[in-house]
């Protein structure tokens, strides 16, 4: 049998990992690096470039390679934080035939689920040269705020990669696992995860390999380029009152200083002080002008505060939701990036009372717990067991456009619900099944994922009959809807099936040409 | 265990007298009799100690003694319940088993199911169906703890339990039927222990929600009280655990706190009974000679409908019946004879309806016998008599579109009937779609050669084209 991989499949960076003599290992790519940056782009001279090559055209290409393709996957083309990308993203964006943006690059139109195949597909192949044998099936991790949408186009992502995906996991429950495998005892984790565009918080508890998620909770607003930003928008504030030139209208300069930003405050998380040194980053009638500007850590950290005074807000509501205190917490793991920072680690310290569990390495925990997850499902002797929830509520539309929950978020699954509703007019016959997945208490506000029709109810005054409605969701988050009335038995149900945008042939020809592609390049 | 945690154990048993035993032989002094009274299998032994009239060690005393004679017995679970009878026989198998962590009754699994061919032992498929024949079990015996154990020790049973029949434990295996076997276990494993570890929830039935100024919220509220018993409360008998059963305590929070009149919580079966029981849990809540009135003066309205029924004055009894469902809701029958009423009226305006022939109606009365079909149609949609009526009547006012409707409506139910087909000649052929009418015709002819109707149109159909075409050449 051949083995299964966990991909971390990031914003900005993948990771893939695999388990080795029963320890979970990362798989460093050809250039040696463990992890691979998610970018995809067309050279000038027509070439598909996928990685560390991609990135390196990034600057000289920009019009013609793809990055942050994750902001996109899953979502409307009218969703705001879509049009948020339009403005920032130098590669366009257009709409697809069924309201999905689409990435156009190289004169020609991809799907956000084809970026992301194309960046798992470059995973696998990493884990295949370093294992010598084909990988076939994977377990892929998402943020856990990704709705129904966004993990069905992540599962065609993979199936375009021609790899089966055994689950979808949530990034900070995959950091768990890989922090509870080989642990025994009673623990409370908070895993505390800010990535480069989102901040997620998750609390779980676990006792002798069962991990039960407790609570999750985060903001999709908020991460490490919230931090850049911060520092653009302070230089240029000091440029321009230091040297009467406004920056803001020029896009070079502005890609210049945010890429000094971002390289600012990751060595600020080593040094005290930095200097950043951008020459000729404009030019008036005296001649070019240079920035020149010392950052000290204390003064991003007063920049920046408040974002992280942010983060732990989420993490109280989190306690509040899974009913824990925050002394009851054993451990607390970090992941991503931005955690490597000072100022997190010092708050997050004094917000749980602990220090940090120094064990893992925040780049590739996730990566590595999907990888240990693969083996749980897999290997029948396998101690530990994952007891994973529902991200979203999911329930009906009700008379008035209420959204009545039947299924709280944070539910273990499997489950099942039911309830009994009734009708609102007087002799109605039928009753419509609007299923919905969101937090809003009203419906329109929330994902539809399916509706259907209960026809054949018996003639009877409003409030008198009796409809029971069951949500069924198994132990792969495949989710169930029937209903039925209770007078006459009569039943009706759906199964809530993908909802992801592009149908099967599309998948097949969308592989078939990339396969057709590969030939030609080894050809 | 220690002392503390025994002694929180104990003040949450519900006692109860023991079947079969006849208090009156005991001797009690009169204030054991008065303690002995008290003991009715739902006041727990922690509130016993308080009303039993004299001090609490020697109410331990005498529970203790009486406990040791079989006088009485431990009910598990009624203090979640709430609403245990005090002498049916399962309680009895509960009180042997209370005391101590649950002990199984041995279930005898039927050989045939045990399928040496799946990817799981014998043993354990043998360890799984025993464990789902068991899943009515009080949520505590279920995972195996003891009554009113701390969260600690329900969620550590709970965590064992999932790692035995959570179904990524037979993640790819073959394990034919046992998959939903495993997720009904689980899912029950699961629900004992959200109900068990949140104190809450153990306890919603001793909570009042809000004001109960009317009768239907009582009834709502006695159907929230009844769901949160651990036993389905509609089947108790149909398979454990199906994950069907009826109202759930969890999503019960949800709607309850949604503002919008509808959807309800409904009750599911005898509403009188279950009123009964809220009603001895607050009495404080409802003015019984109100309610006694009402329920007595929506029998005598309900009684006079039925006489103005079996007089033929239907609509009389219709508003007679809405009247005392108003009174008294909870009684099904007045809505079951609502129901049942409704079918028959409709019923005999239809029969009347039919009486005449719609070819002899003027324009007016045509629409009012559409009007009349319309109404009726829905309680019996696919009654033949009454769509060909309904086919014919708006053929006549010309209204072809719906007539066809009518017709597919016919042909849906009996494909095969000539005449039907004919019908639909007729009014295609009316519409002036000539083509459609040859074929319907057509169709009729081949089920039944000897239908004359279709064969004149077709012949008559078949002249005036030929004049057509004559007419065209010309």
């Amino acid at each position: 049998m051949s083995r299964v991989i966990g991909i971390d499949l990031g914003t900005t960076n993948s990771c893939v990992a695999v388990i080795e003599n029963g320890q979970p290992t990362v798989i460093p790519n050809a250039g040696g690096y463990k992890t691979t940056p998610s970018m995809f782009g067309i050279s000038q001279d027509g070439k598909r470039l996928v990685g560390h090559l991609a990135k390196r055209q990034a600057i000289t290409n920009a019009r013609n390679t793809v990055f942050a393709s994750k902001r996109l996957i899953g979502r409307r083309f009218d969703d705001p934080e879509v049009q948020k990308s339009i403005d920032l993203c130098p590669f366009e964006i257009v709409r697809g035939p069924n309201d999905d943006p689409r990435i156009k690059i190289g004169g020609k139109s991809f799907t956000c689920p084809e970026i992301a195949g194309i960046v798992l597909r470059e995973m696998k192949r990493v884990a295949e040269e370093y294992l010598s044998e084909t990988v076939q099936e994977a377990v892929i991790t998402v943020p856990a705020y990704f709705n129904d949408a966004q993990r069905q186009c992540t599962k065609d992502a993979g199936k375009i990669a021609g790899l089966e995906v055994l689950r979808i996991i949530n990034e900070p429950t995959a950091a768990a696992l890989a922090y509870g495998m080989n642990r025994v005892g009673d623990e409370k984790i908070a895993v505390y995860d800010l990535g480069g565009g989102t901040f997620d918080i998750s609390i779980l508890e676990m006792s002798d390999g069962v991990i039960e998620v407790l609570a999750t909770s985060g903001n999709t607003f908020l991460g490490g380029e919230d931090l850049d930003r911060r520092i653009v928008q302070h230089l240029v504030e000091w440029f321009q009152e230091s040297s009467g030139l406004d920056l803001r209208g020029d896009t070079m300069a502005l890609q210049r200083l945010k890429d000094a930003a971002e390289k600012a405050k990751c060595d600020l998380s080593l040094r005290d002080t930095v200097e950043i040194n951008l020459p000729f980053i404009a030019s008036d009638a005296e001649g070019p002008r240079h920035l020149n500007y010392e950052l000290t850590r204390d003064n991003l950290e007063s920049l920046v505060g408040d974002i992280v005074e942010g983060t732990l807000k989420s993490v109280e509501q989190c306690c509040v939701d899974a009913g824990v205190q925050v002394s009851e917490i054993d451990q607390v793991v970090l992941v991503g990036g931005q955690t490597r920072m000072p100022l997190v680690q010092k708050r997050v310290t004094e917000f749980f009372g602990k220090r940090p569990h120094k064990g893992v390495n925040p780049d590739e925990v996730v990566a590595l717990g999907a990888a240990v997850q693969a083996a749980m499902l897999l290997d029948a002797d396998s101690d530990m067991l994952l007891l994973d929830v529902t991200p979203l509520s999911l329930g009906i539309g009700t008379f008035g456009g209420h959204f009545a929950r039947l299924i709280e978020r944070n539910t273990t699954v499997p489950v099942s619900k039911g309830h009994v509703f009734t009708t609102t007019r007087d002799d109605q016959s039928a009753v419509k099944i609007r299923v919905l997945q969101g937090e809003s208490d009203i419906a329109a506000e929330n994902d539809l994922l399916g509706e259907f029709v209960l026809s054949g109810i018996r003639p009877a005054p409003k409030g008198e009959p009796e409809i029971e409605v069951s949500f069924d969701i198994d132990a792969n988050g495949i989710v169930s809807v029937s209903a039925r009335d209770l007078s006459t038995g009569k039943e009706q149900s759906i199964t809530v099936s993908s909802t992801g945008k592009l149908s099967e042939a599309e998948i097949d020809q969308i592989i078939q040409e990339h396969d057709l592609y590969e030939v030609q390049l080894k050809g | 265990m220690n002392a503390a945690a025994k002694e929180q154990e104990r003040a949450a048993q519900v006692v109860a007298l023991a079947a079969g035993h006849d208090p009156k032989r005991l001797r009690l002094s009169a204030a054991e009799g008065y303690l002995l009274s008290r003991i009715d299998g739902r006041t727990p032994w922690r509130l016993l100690r308080e009303i039993g009239g004299i001090p609490p060690s020697e109410v331990d005393a005498c529970l203790e003694r009486w406990l040791a004679e079989g006088v009485v017995e431990i009910v598990a679970g009624a203090a979640k319940s709430g609403a245990a009878s005090p002498k049916p026989p399962r309680i009895a198998m509960d009180a042997a088993s209370a005391p101590k962590a649950a002990t199984p009754k041995p279930i005898v699994i039927d050989p045939q199911l045990l399928d040496p061919a799946l990817d799981i032992d014998c043993d354990v498929q043998r360890r799984i169906l025993e464990f789902e024949l068991s899943l009515s079990r009080p949520y505590h015996e279920l995972l195996g703890v003891p009554v009113g154990a701390d969260p600690k020790t329900v969620k550590r049973a709970y965590f064992k339990l999932s790692k035995e029949f959570h179904p990524d434990r037979y993640f790819r295996k073959q394990i034919g039927p046992y998959t939903q076997r495993l997720e009904r276990i689980f899912k029950k494993v699961l629900e004992a222990h959200e109900i068990l570890s949140d104190p809450e929830l153990c306890q919603v039935q001793n909570q009042t929600e809000g004001p109960m100024p009317e009768a239907v919220d009582v009834v709502a509220a006695a159907a929230a009280t009844n769901a949160a018993s651990p036993e389905p409360p509609r089947t108790p008998s149909s398979v454990p655990g199906g994950g069907r059963s009826g109202v759930d305590p969890q999503s019960q929070g949800p709607a309850s706190t949604t503002p919008t009149p509808t959807p309800e919580i409904r009750p599911e079966s005898k509403p009188l009974s279950k009123l009964d029981r809220l009603r001895q849990r607050m009495p404080f809540k409802i003015d019984h000679a109100a309610m006694a009135a009402r329920r007595a003066r929506a029998l005598e309205i309900f009684r006079a409908a039925e006489a103005s029924l079996e007089a033929g004055r239907f609509n009389e009894a219709e508003a007679g019946i809405r009247i005392a469902i108003t009174f008294d809701p909870s009684r099904a029958e007045f809505k079951e004879a609502l129901g049942a009423l409704r079918i028959r009226a409709a019923g005999d305006r239809a029969m009347k309806l039919l009486a005449t022939p719609s070819d002899r109606m003027s324009e007016n009365e045509l629409r009012d016998a559409l009007q009349l079909i319309e109404d009726v149609l829905p309680y019996r949609p696919h009654d033949p008599e009454l769509n060909v009526r309904a086919a014919l009547v708006c053929l006549q006012l010309g209204r072809y579109d719906e007539a066809v409707e009518y017709v597919e409506t016919l042909l849906e139910g009996a494909p095969d009937v000539a005449s039907h087909h004919a019908l639909r000649g007729r009014i295609e052929r009316a519409r002036g779609d000539l083509k459609a009418a040859k074929k319907a015709f057509s169709e009729a002819l081949e089920l039944d050669p000897d239908d004359l109707e279709a064969r004149r149109a077709l012949a008559s159909m078949r002249i005036a084209a030929h004049d057509a075409a004559q007419g065209g050449r010309r």
